[in-house]
């Protein structure tokens, strides 16, 4: 019998084996998932006692703390948002019913003192549970006169560092005060979809906008110069219809520089013909269209510009397109404030395109730097002498044509830029964009700004907001 | 060093594990040490010791690593216990204390347990008894029928006591007839069967068992029932195809138990999709994996993790009884769940010792079938509520809140010492036995 018990204690003892092996799993290997988990108490309960680090601003100010209180003998820590309504959606909120949202689900790890050996060193009291402070590239007086500029409308307004991709400001309008959001977020008030970040979620036809992608891939095809002449007779045909120009004007002769001052549409879409669906795709790809840009905030909270079918993003350069639509930003093309930023941006930093990011360094509480970011290239969209082709043609768009509203000659800077006006069969819903960069020569601030549902003109509606925020950027540095 | 002074020397950090796990517990709970459990604690030492005392008077020959290791887990249960609701752990300390009574009347009373082979049919009667008396009696909680109100908001668990009375029944029943058993008569379909006569009783005592409990609506006990069985026949014939054939009954059974009973259907779909109704029917299983996993590799400390919100209700429903071990895992973490886990293994490793080295065919399957009932249980509940299996509501043996468990379970472990001592020393004629002889050999001598 004694061959029977031995072979039973190790059938026993395999279960025990099993049971080792399932309690590791979810203690250590799936641990992590099971704290992440929507509607976990435990988590919430652990957050509720740590001492969350702060998010600050690059002029220093706070924009997310966390403050003490005691209920029953227990530390508890609720959290504070001093500068309320400001950056609302890209600051996020950390709510026990609504989930975490923007810079504080992205950097939740850190925040909340759960990255690297700090759990461990916390767990054996080695070091006090506190999270880590994240220092953002965002600078509150570019992000004040972005969301000042934007008052009262419904719109977005982003601006970056070109030449690092520190992003400077990200508005949308109308915002929310995250206090409110995380004491009772249910009487915030939906009307206006206050919690939809435009600047990253928000999907609109560029309009003229898209002129600059066109006309990046005309020089870039070697067939066309800016002193390339056109011949405009006020329309041009194509299988979908003809194209006409704004207004119904006619231009008559002129060149590409002249055509991108004027946004004349029937150049653009013969351009958009003439380099072809592979070109003009090409060169939407290089820009970062088709994919997440790959800014440090919430995947679910950044959109892909591109051309849609329904929900699905199309390929960048599908054959038998209408690439003369394309060309001047229809067809199915939607975008976000934060891709068309991008644009700007890249042909202000000679070509090279830079990743978005909104941290700046991630330090803890001893005043250690856990992580710094650093500038990310996204690669050369453009040669550098074409990007300055570019650039001084969207100055000229400033300087004489539909960008006037955006020039901040009072402070003497050059500003390069390009209006758009993405129409709509309801003449009081047109979105109004502007996208630039300034000063020219040697850009510090690239923007992008979007009013919806205007009766107006990018050039009337979306320019001086750009103005604004440029010249409070220029001015912050 | 003899074994009850091995035994007296385990039993040390077994205390001291105790009184540093409530000093833990308690300055967790205010930064402050306060007095309240300490008079208990010392009550459950004394408790232990007296029954390290009676070993050392009745068997000093039994296994000196048994009792710690029971003093290991019983001080870990009564520290979360404090820790979870310190009016629960002063209940099962005195739990404990009627425990360590029955243990020590078990071992006074019963200086043999081959004694207990003279009655077979009536601790069989006995167990089917008991079982019965719940299901005419019984007070349902939770949708099952398990306890007996026995008045003054008191309830007991027949069907834990009824676990000890069914091994003790198989053993000495499997020990008569395990030849007949072993050597198949004839073949159906291929498969050895035994005498239909040697297989009958104990075919319908396990199904009188069952179906007694599945009325019961306690799916739980039915299965470690079936388990011990499984265990027991395999024990007593070394034949892997009667288990075989017992656990294809049992998947067809439980097929079958799946199709027709909600209640099951309910408690499988949640085993294999518990976040499917998180809030719903998942909730306790949810609710245990998510402290498992905020427990981690090293856990909080005693009294730090999050078990029992403000208002003194736990996060886990049935926390003190069903889901000892995810509190005692969640507060120490996976180090901690393992230590426990090993405490278990300790447990039944010497339990199948003392089962191995026994003298005799029913002492081995006594010991066997016993030590087999503590590990399918402890397996069985720790299982259920990691997810391996389907959770079932049987009690974690020496943790879990409870008076039944705790008796029923520290009279097991006598009869596993009492078997440990006898292996050594030999079997003695009971005293009943003695003056039965004696009085023989007085008429024999009158006669002559």
């Amino acid at each position: 019998m004694n061959r029977s018990i031995r072979r039973l204690y190790l059938t026993l003892a395999a279960g025990f084996g099993l049971l080792v092996l399932m309690l590791g799993w979810w203690q250590v290997v799936a641990a992590g998932d099971l704290r992440d988990r929507p509607g976990n108490i435990q988590t919430a309960q652990a957050e509720r006692l740590i001492d969350r680090g702060r998010i600050l601003s690059a002029d220093g100010r706070v924009l997310a703390a966390s403050r003490a209180r005691r209920i029953k003998g227990q530390r508890v820590f609720e959290r504070l948002y001093p500068q309320g309504t400001l950056a609302a959606n890209a600051v996020g909120y950390v709510s026990d019913s609504a989930g975490k949202t923007g810079i504080e689900s992205t950097y939740n790890r850190y925040l909340s003192g759960s990255f690297g050996t700090e759990p461990l060193l916390q767990r054996l009291s080695l070091k006090e549970k506190r999270g880590a402070d994240v220092r953002l590239s965002l600078d509150t007086r570019v992000q004040l006169a972005a969301e000042q500029a934007l008052a009262g409308n419904r719109g977005s307004a982003v601006a970056f560092d070109p030449t690092t991709g520190q992003v400077l400001a990200l508005a949308s309008a109308p915002g929310f005060d995250l206090q409110q959001a995380v004491s009772d977020f249910d009487s915030i008030p939906t009307e206006g979809s206050p919690f939809v970040n435009r600047a990253t979620q928000g999907l609109y036809p560029p309009g003229s906008t898209f002129k600059v992608v066109t006309a990046t891939a005309a020089l870039e095809s070697g067939q066309y110069t800016p002193e390339t002449t056109f011949d405009d007779t006020g329309s041009y045909a194509t299988p979908g219809g003809p194209i006409r120009n704004f207004g119904g004007r006619t231009f008559g002769e002129h060149t590409l520089s002249t055509a991108l001052t004027n946004s004349i549409n029937t150049t653009f879409a013969f351009i958009g013909d003439s380099v072809g669906a592979s070109r003009l795709g090409g060169t939407m790809t290089a820009y970062g269209f088709g994919e997440k840009p790959p800014i440090d905030l919430p995947g679910d909270s950044v959109l892909v510009s591109g051309r849609r079918d329904g929900d699905t993003v199309l390929p960048n350069d599908e054959d038998g397109e209408d690439t003369a639509r394309i060309a001047i930003g229809q067809e199915r093309l939607t975008v976000t404030p934060l891709q068309m930023m991008m644009v700007a941006g890249a042909v202000a930093n000679r070509g090279v395109l830079m990743a978005p990011r909104l941290m700046e360094t991630i330090t803890d509480r001893g005043g250690a730097v856990v992580q710094r970011g650093a500038p990310q290239e996204m690669g050369r969209v453009m040669t550098a002498e074409n990007a300055a082709q570019l650039t001084e043609m969207m100055t000229n768009v400033v300087r004489e044509g539909t960008g006037t509203a955006a020039a901040l000659s009072s402070t003497g800077v050059t500003v390069a830029g390009k209006t758009g006006t993405a129409e709509s069969s309801d003449a009081t819903r047109n979105q109004a964009w502007f996208i630039g960069f300034a000063p020219a020569e040697a850009p510090v601030v690239a923007v992008a700004v979007v009013i919806e549902d205007t009766s107006s003109t990018g050039g009337v509606a979306a320019a001086p907001v750009a103005a604004a925020v440029m010249r409070a950027a220029i001015e912050a540095r | 060093m003899t074994a009850r002074n091995r035994e007296l020397g385990f039993l040390i950090p077994a205390a001291l594990l105790g009184f540093l796990g409530i000093a833990t517990v308690a300055s967790a709970r205010t930064d402050t040490l306060e007095l309240g459990p300490l008079p208990g604690a010392i009550g459950v030492l004394a408790v232990f010791l007296a029954m390290h005392v009676t070993l050392r008077l009745r068997a000093p020959h039994a296994d000196p690593y048994l009792l710690p290791t029971v003093g290991v887990l019983s001080a870990i249960g009564l520290v979360e216990l404090d820790r979870i609701n310190p009016a629960l752990a002063a209940d099962q300390a005195v739990w404990v204390g009627v425990g360590g009574a029955a243990f020590i009347a078990t071992v006074l009373l019963l200086p043999d347990h081959r004694i207990l082979e003279n009655y077979t049919y009536l601790i069989g009667l006995a167990g089917v008894g008991l079982l019965l008396i719940t299901m005419v009696f019984g007070t349902r909680i939770n949708g099952a029928k398990l306890w007996i109100s026995i008045g003054g908001g008191q309830t007991v668990q027949l069907g834990e006591v009824a676990k000890v009375l069914v091994v003790v029944f198989l053993a000495a029943y499997l020990r008569d007839k395990r030849e007949l058993l072993a050597i198949p008569t004839r073949r159906v379909m291929r498969m050895p069967v035994p005498p239909g006569a040697a297989l009958a009783p104990v075919l319908l005592f396990l199904g009188a068992c069952l179906s007694l409990v599945v009325i019961l609506n306690d799916f739980g006990t039915a299965l470690l029932f079936l388990g011990i069985f499984l265990a027991m026949i395999y024990l007593a014939t070394g034949r892997v195809a009667y288990t075989g054939f017992g656990i294809g009954l049992f998947v067809i059974g439980s097929a079958l138990v799946y199709t027709v009973v909600p209640r099951i259907q309910e408690r499988v779909d949640n085993w294999l999709d518990p976040f499917g109704d998180a809030q719903g029917q998942g909730f306790q299983l949810v609710q245990s994996l998510y402290a498992l996993a905020q427990g981690g590799v090293v856990g909080p400390g005693l009294g730090k993790a999050f078990l029992v919100r403000e208002d003194g209700s736990t996060v886990i429903p049935v926390l003190e009884t069903d889901f000892m071990f995810s509190a005692v895992a969640s507060e120490l973490g996976y180090v901690g769940g393992v230590g426990i886990l090993l405490g278990f293994l300790l447990l039944i490793q010497r339990g199948f010792v003392i089962a191995a080295t026994a003298n005799d065919g029913f002492s081995k399957l006594l010991a066997g079938g016993l030590t087999a009932a503590i590990g399918l249980q402890a397996i069985l509940i720790i299982g259920g509520v990691t997810r391996l299996i389907p959770l079932t509501g049987v009690t974690l043996p020496f943790m879990s809140y409870g008076g039944s468990s705790v008796v029923t379970n520290f009279v097991l472990v006598a009869l596993l010492l009492i078997i440990s001592h006898r292996t050594t020393a030999g079997n003695t004629p009971s005293a009943r036995r003695r003056r039965q002889a004696e009085a023989a050999a007085e008429r024999e001598l009158d006669a002559a």
